[in-house]
């Protein structure tokens, strides 16, 4: 471990290279090419290997210049005239959208001096409304990510796109040019893609004969067979729950994890505002198996299998038909659904009547394609179809299908595929299992793989080709909606990458060509020939084409398709598996550090994908949390760790996909369990009939909240929207806490001239999604710690979702059935800070506009202020966690925050950043901030719009008219800290003859004062 | 009545001083030699640990959010509670004229030095930034900056200097007598010219003696009120906080008692080696040790009514969380701890209502022992209050890493290295103090007759 860079730089570029590939031969440098975050981040107490890490830095910077292209350097020249708009330091804001699947964000970036730092919604853009999710919130650190491929590789070995090009063209283009591209095939992502789709048909024209295959391990592909069983076509459905009443969200996750879910986000929540007693809300009924974000905002959560759904869906169909609804294909389906709520049927039914065109039904991506068919004729029949539920054309879009694979498979190992060619995916990691494509693969002469990682598949291909990150190519989408937008790059490409685009014009024409190119051709025919450019220019600035929504339709089901579809189903028996999206999607995001280090919503764990079973399946399967099991499915097995998840549905299991990495990166490689291994073909989302077994062996779980319970106190307030309506003092639970009057000792400072800054934080509207937290790690420039740390309770989020259970007072059935309430938790700006008052070097003290600021550079890190700090909102620099950060994820960092150095303790600013920079733009133009101009990172990507920060000085400002709002509380205010962040107590709006456990609890919890 | 003599053996001034002295002439021993080198093997395993502190940060103690403060601010009041004894027995039972203090002051107040000197360590290497710990200091700076003067680590900051250097002060003055005895038995030139220079020119003349009596008594009356400021103001940082278990008003008391019976029962552990090892059972009699064991009752039965009396006040003041605290001390994650400390302070020391164990000097070594273990436990208990306190979603638990434990084995091997060369090179026994309580110095026998 000697060894280090030259540092005679005398010789040649050509021998710094040699040495370089030396060093690259050294197991400490492939060491440092396998994990992600310097071992110290991840894995901080191994001194040695962080010194080591230290030495390998040096070859990071060659490595710089081996990339070659970061920055084209004929491009870079001083500014002799600067250009429009560039103020060095000040930041700009580009629009440009993020493809996902079938579908696509619209976004803003912010760009400092020529590179992305952060994301945002776009206002103008129906897919996000300006809001996020944690997925949009973390792609800029996966544009930075270091560990994502540089060069093309062929056979493992070094190569380069010329090369490719070369191979391509001499050994393969024309030939299947000449035979119609007999042998070929491409198995592609979903897009949703004017050009891609353009580049595709161009394919089908000039290789006939290939064959092509679309595969997302999770999408919406039930949903679209299911809509194609009912209607014969294609349809994308959107939903507008802005306009619902009453939803009945199928073991769905429309909040969470299943379709678009920052514009349901944000539908959802606007009928949850509620400002007086005279609005009203929606009430959301969820029948799920495990307890996701959804079901914590469910004002009814019936608890099933997943496997029970479907009975359970043509059971509320049944009830419907009774009550005179007609819904057409439903048929003469027998099912027992004798062992389901009656009562909770027939109010689910009368509801879902009563709100006529106001109702939604929705079925989750799990559910197999009949529910969907089904569902679709309930939505059909309840006239839902038109208002709450549009069905939007597909166009440009190459949807998923399964069966396509399997066909692949079958003609790859018929040896009739010569050469494939996989657009991004990993098949090889997340086929179905039963389909063995590794294998398969390997009887494929000629293999080509674009993919941004060299992971699973593109090591077993030939030639393994880097794919580009949307902020650095060109591209373009359909939205949801059908709307078109620019795939804007915001960089040049940081390594040797080529987009889709680009490699699928490759592969029609056989020369590169720029994908700028590509796109603007597709355009022309877009945007018509006239005026081109202007037109152009808009849709770039705007980040899309406005009016460009594809028409919703509203077909007719047809009922003897539907019919046909159902099956005769009987509850399912024994125990289930599910196969559930995650923190990293489906693995896409496996090597993002702020993805990994998220906790999942519900059970708080980061790092890993423990197995979710109730608490009864525990006791039955005699486990507990962190004990391994085995588990059997279908003759195949895997061993995973068991985790409780209260109000899990019993005999019921639930594996997260997208863990369990060996060789992608440094971050995903170890982290969890690979449960694809048990997913086949026929059952990709519910399997039945598993079995678990305890191996004996624990392993260790990281979760940031060890207590799901609130005790009694009065922290989450809650209420029923009945009782808010029906009294001008509306009664909260738990009670509003008794105190002596809250005289101060002294007189206090006023704080009532000038700025005074506040926060509302709604916990009606909030559904616990985590972008906040993660918007708030980009802006903030927060370290990711590692498993290790969490584990020892170290996390640095500076907001953070606390999930508290809540049930019946003395039923032991209670950990079975609990509710949920989330609240985001940051620092609170007391105006009486208990933190300020016992450093004893003042560095964490007050300003005039009601902050309390945290002066780093004073901080000497005797840690008091958070141990008085009630909140427990402040987060200390255990370690030097930045200093080990790879030269490239420095780029990722805000440059008007500071990074902390060990030993100091930091917290939420209220993005003093922005406030500054809006007070700043403000007095230049002669005139005071006004309301609305400052968002906080977390209130802005909020999809709920569920923050609301301003200043309470001004009684106009949003935030001092939602602080009259009389749901309005502080927590801990009886203690006389006089926090600046004040919530909304909670409702729910339960049906009356279904018993509300929210009131249930408040008579128990009364009759013992 | 006639008391029972506190000097016994029928010694003479010359026997006293002879007996204390040889101590401190004597040759170098093996055994010493070889204790003092297990004690510098683990000041060398703290020197270790306090370089990796510094070297990787703070993480590499078991603390997290919430607990952030853990084995560092427990070892830290453990060890200034143990540095109350000296200063009592020095300062306030001479004012109190309880003369049979003067055969246990001396070692009494140099183990409070040391100690104090094991506590000051833990506040300056606990903070996360230890390159600029001074800041702590009302040091003029190009910052103009001041320290923030209402945090009670700042208040510690004084208290605890400010007890040092009047512990140092008195501790000195009462050995200037004694190093001008040792002076003039000095044989080798090394020995004289240095315990000439320490004895700051004691020559023993009346006027010496009538000044000399004066300041110890200034200096004593100095030391009363910080012996009883000194463990308050390090209360104050959990007191003046609003942490549940931590805000309440009886912690001054509560603590000074509670140091007052730590620093008892280490004099004590301390005293039953020394005392055995020297033969100085004539000087440090089995009176001297049960009126400290008395003392240890009382205290103990102090601590024990305070423990009582917070569970109360947590009932009482109908506040949720202080009640919360206080069950969740007994009954909950700590609940080992708690009980450990319950039976170490408050059911060990009631053997000593009896007579017989009182005077059994096994039974009270064993004992003294616990009441070391269960007051380190005491301030561990508090501390962990932070573990579960108001929002139960940041609650968690802590454990200690290996670093923490050899932090504090190693302040031990600190504290008994300074014991064991104290014991070398110092007179141990106050010779001219317990001349003073002999039958001889008094031969009116205090008007007594």
């Amino acid at each position: 471990m000697k060894k280090r860079i030259p540092m005679t730089i005398k010789t040649t570029g050509k021998e710094y290279w040699r040495s370089l590939d030396q060093l690259a031969e050294t197991p400490q440098y492939r060491e440092f090419l396998h994990r992600e975050f310097p071992e110290g981040a991840s894995e901080m107490g191994n001194e040695w290997s962080r010194r080591s890490f230290l030495t390998l830095m040096g070859a990071s910077i060659a490595l710089a210049g081996l990339a070659g292209c970061r920055r084209p350097v004929e491009k870079i020249v001083p500014y002799v005239e600067r250009p429009e708009e560039v103020i060095p330091g000040e930041p700009l804001t580009f629009a440009t959208n993020m493809p996902f699947g079938t579908a696509a964000y619209g976004l803003l970036s912010r760009s400092n001096d020529g590179r992305p730092t952060k994301l945002e919604g776009n206002p103008e853009h129906p897919s996000t409304l300006g809001g996020a999710n944690v997925f949009i919130q973390a792609a800029i650190l996966g544009l930075y990510d270091p560990d994502r491929s540089q060069q093309p590789m062929q056979k493992g070995v070094k190569s380069d796109w010329d090369a490719f090009v070369d191979f391509y063209r001499s050994q393969l283009h024309q030939r299947y040019l000449d035979n119609k591209g007999e042998g070929l095939a491409v198995l592609s992502e979903s897009f949703a893609s004017p050009t891609m789709a353009r580049l595709k048909a161009a394919f089908e024209k000039n290789f006939p004969r290939a064959r092509w295959a679309t595969y997302e391990p999770i999408s919406e592909e039930n949903s679209y067979d299911g809509i194609e069983i009912a209607t014969g076509r294609d349809y994308q459905p959107v939903y507008h729950f802005d306009k619902a009443k009453t939803i009945l969200a199928l073991d769905s996750d429309f909040l969470g994890r299943e379709g678009n879910t920052v514009a349901n986000a944000r539908g959802f929540a606007s009928t949850r505002k509620v400002e007086s007693k005279k609005d009203g809300m929606s009430r959301l009924y969820v029948a799920e198996s495990s307890y996701t974000i959804t079901g914590g905002m469910a004002d009814h959560r019936y608890r099933l299998k997943s496997g029970d759904v479907g009975p359970f869906a043509i059971a509320v169909a049944k009830e419907l038909q009774k009550q005179g609804v007609r819904i057409d294909g439903y048929g003469d389906v027998t099912v027992d659904g004798s062992h389901f709520d009656s009562t909770w049927i027939r109010v689910v039914a009368e509801d879902l009547r009563a709100a006529g065109a106001n109702a939604i039904v929705i079925a989750g991506h799990g559910q197999p394609a009949w529910v969907h068919a089904l569902v679709y004729a309930i939505n059909h029949a309840l006239n839902a179809s038109g208002t709450t539920v549009e069905y939007h054309e597909m166009r440009d879009v190459s949807r998923p299908r399964r069966a396509q694979v399997k066909d692949l498979v079958a003609a790859m190992n018929a040896g009739s595929v010569e050469t494939l060619l996989i657009i991004g995916g990993d098949p090889v990691y997340n086929a179905p299992v039963d389909l063995s494509f590794g294998s398969a693969l390997g009887k494929v002469k000629n293999t080509i793989h674009l993919s941004a990682y060299n992971d699973d598949t593109s090591r077993q291909c030939t030639w393994h080709l880097p794919r580009t990150h949307f902020l650095e190519s060109w591209g373009d989408v359909r939205s949801f909606d059908g709307t078109l937008g620019v795939v804007q790059p915001l960089i040049e490409p940081l390594f040797a990458s080529r987009s889709d685009i680009e490699f699928l014009s490759l592969i029609n024409s056989g020369t590169l060509s720029a994908g700028y190119d590509a796109v603007r051709e597709t355009w022309q025919s877009v945007l018509g020939g006239g005026g081109f450019e202007n037109a152009w220019r808009v849709v770039l600035h705007d980040g899309l084409l406005k009016d460009s929504a594809s028409k919703p339709s509203k077909p007719n089901p047809r009922s003897g398709e539907i019919a046909r579809a159902i099956r005769p189903v009987k509850a399912s028996e024994g125990l289930e598996v599910t196969f559930k999206s995650s923190n990293t999607f489906d693995g896409r995001f496996a090597n993002n550090g702020w993805l990994q280090e998220l906790p999942d919503a519900m059970t708080k764990l980061a790092w890993d994908n423990a197995a979710l079973i109730s608490q009864s399946t525990a006791k039955k399967f005699g486990v507990n949390n962190e004990d391994m099991v085995r588990l059997d499915l279908g003759g195949r097995s895997l061993e995973t760790v068991v985790w409780i998840s209260p109000g899990h549905a019993d005999d019921s299991v639930t594996l997260l996909l997208g863990y369990g990495r060996e060789k992608l990166g440094r971050v995903a490689d170890g982290v969890g369990f690979n449960t694809y291994a048990l997913r086949t073909f026929d059952a990709p989302y519910i399997v039945p009939g598993g079995n678990m077994q305890r191996t004996g062996g624990t392993y260790e779980l990281a979760t940031t909240q060890d207590h799901g319970s609130m005790e009694g106190r009065p922290i989450v307030r809650e209420t029923t929207l009945a009782e808010y309506q029906s009294s001008d003092t509306p009664h909260f639970y738990p009670d509003k806490p008794h105190h002596p009057p809250l005289v101060p000792l002294w007189d206090e400072h006023s704080y009532d001239e000038g700025y005074q800054w506040g926060m509302v934080i709604d916990l009606n509207s909030c559904i616990g999604c985590n972008a906040c937290t993660v918007a708030c790690q980009s802006e903030n420039n927060i370290p990711i710690v590692g498993k290790e740390q969490v584990r020892h309770g170290r996390e640095m989020h500076w907001i953070r979702l606390d999930r508290y259970y809540a049930s019946e007072p003395g039923n032991p059935a209670g950990m079975d059935e609990p509710e949920t309430v989330f609240q985001p938790m940051a620092c609170q700006h007391c105006e009486n800070a208990p933190c300020e008052s016992v450093c004893p070097v003042a560095a964490t003290v007050h300003d005039k506009e009601g902050l309390n600021v945290m002066v780093y550079n004073r901080c000497i890190g005797t840690r008091y202020c958070s141990n008085n700090c009630p909140y427990k909102v402040r987060r200390f620099n255990f370690f030097n966690y930045t200093k080990d950060y790879p030269e490239i994820y420095k780029m990722t960092q805000n440059p008007d925050v500071t990074v902390r150095s060990r030993g100091v303790m930091e917290k939420c600013t209220y993005c003093i950043q922005r406030i500054s920079h809006a007070k700043i733009g403000a007095k230049a133009q002669g005139r005071t901030v006004a309301d609305g101009e400052i968002q906080t990172a977390c209130q802005q990507a909020c999809p709920a719009k569920a923050i609301t920060f301003g200043n309470i000085n001004d009684p106009e400002s949003a935030v001092a008219k939602a602080k009259k709002i009389n749901r309005d509380y502080r927590v801990l205010e009886e203690y006389n800290i006089k926090p600046r962040t004040s919530y909304l107590a909670r409702l729910r709006n339960p049906h009356p003859e279904l018993a509300a456990p929210v009131e249930r609890a408040e008579k128990t919890e009364h009759s013992t004062h | 009545m006639v008391d029972e003599p506190l000097i016994t053996g029928n010694q003479t001034f010359h026997s006293i001083t002879d007996t204390v002295s040889k101590i401190a002439e004597r040759k170098t021993t093996v055994t010493w030699l070889a204790l003092i080198g297990m004690a510098l093997s683990l000041v060398l395993v703290l020197l270790g640990s306090i370089g990796y502190l510094v070297w990787e940060g703070i993480g590499v103690w078991g603390l997290n959010i919430p607990v952030a403060w853990g084995w560092a601010i427990v070892n830290f009041v453990f060890w200034v509670g143990i540095g109350h004894a000296g200063t009592l027995i020095s300062a306030i039972l001479h004012l109190f004229r309880q003369q049979w203090r003067t055969s246990i002051n001396r070692f009494a107040e140099a183990m409070t030095l040391f100690a104090v000197i094991c506590a000051l360590i833990f506040p300056g290497i606990h903070v996360g930034r230890i390159w600029v710990a001074y800041w702590l200091f009302p040091v003029p700076n190009q910052m103009q900056m001041w320290p923030q003067f209402r945090s009670p680590l700042l208040w510690d900051v004084f208290a605890v200097s400010v007890y040092f250097t009047v512990s140092l002060m008195f501790w000195y003055v009462g050995l200037i007598p004694d190093l001008a005895t040792l002076r003039d038995r000095a044989k080798t030139k090394v020995r004289k010219i240095v315990l000439g220079i320490a004895s700051l020119g004691w020559r023993g003349g009346n006027r010496q003696w009538i000044n000399y009596e004066r300041a110890y008594l200034v200096l004593a009356g100095l030391s009363t009120p910080l012996v009883l400021s000194v463990h308050s103001v390090v209360s104050t940082d959990f007191a003046v906080s609003m942490v549940p278990g931590w805000h309440t008003t009886i912690f001054p008391p509560y603590f000074v008692a509670g140091a007052i019976f730590s620093g008892f029962a280490m004099v004590m552990t301390l005293g039953i080696i020394v005392r055995k090892i020297f033969k100085l059972e004539h000087i440090i009699t089995l009176n001297h040790l049960e009126k400290m064991n008395k003392i240890m009752l009382l205290t103990g039965m102090m601590v024990g009514y305070a423990y009582s009396c917070e569970f109360f006040i947590a009932w009482y003041s109908g506040n949720t969380y202080e009640a919360f605290t206080f069950v969740n001390r007994a009954f909950g994650p700590y609940a080992w701890a708690y009980w450990i400390m319950v039976s170490c302070n408050v059911l060990v020391p009631q053997i000593f209502w009896f007579k017989k164990i009182r005077r059994n000097v096994a039974v009270m070594f064993v004992a003294t022992i616990f009441i070391n273990i269960g007051m380190w436990f005491e301030r561990f208990v508090i501390v962990m209050s932070l573990a579960r306190d108001f929002l139960p979603s940041s609650w968690d638990y802590y454990s200690p890493t290996i670093w923490d434990v050899a932090t504090f084995v190693g302040s031990f091997g600190l504290f008994f290295t300074l014991f064991l060369l104290f014991i070398r090179f110092f007179p141990i026994i106050a010779m001219a103090e317990v001349k003073g309580v002999l039958p001889q110095a008094d031969p009116h026998h205090g008007g007594k007759h």
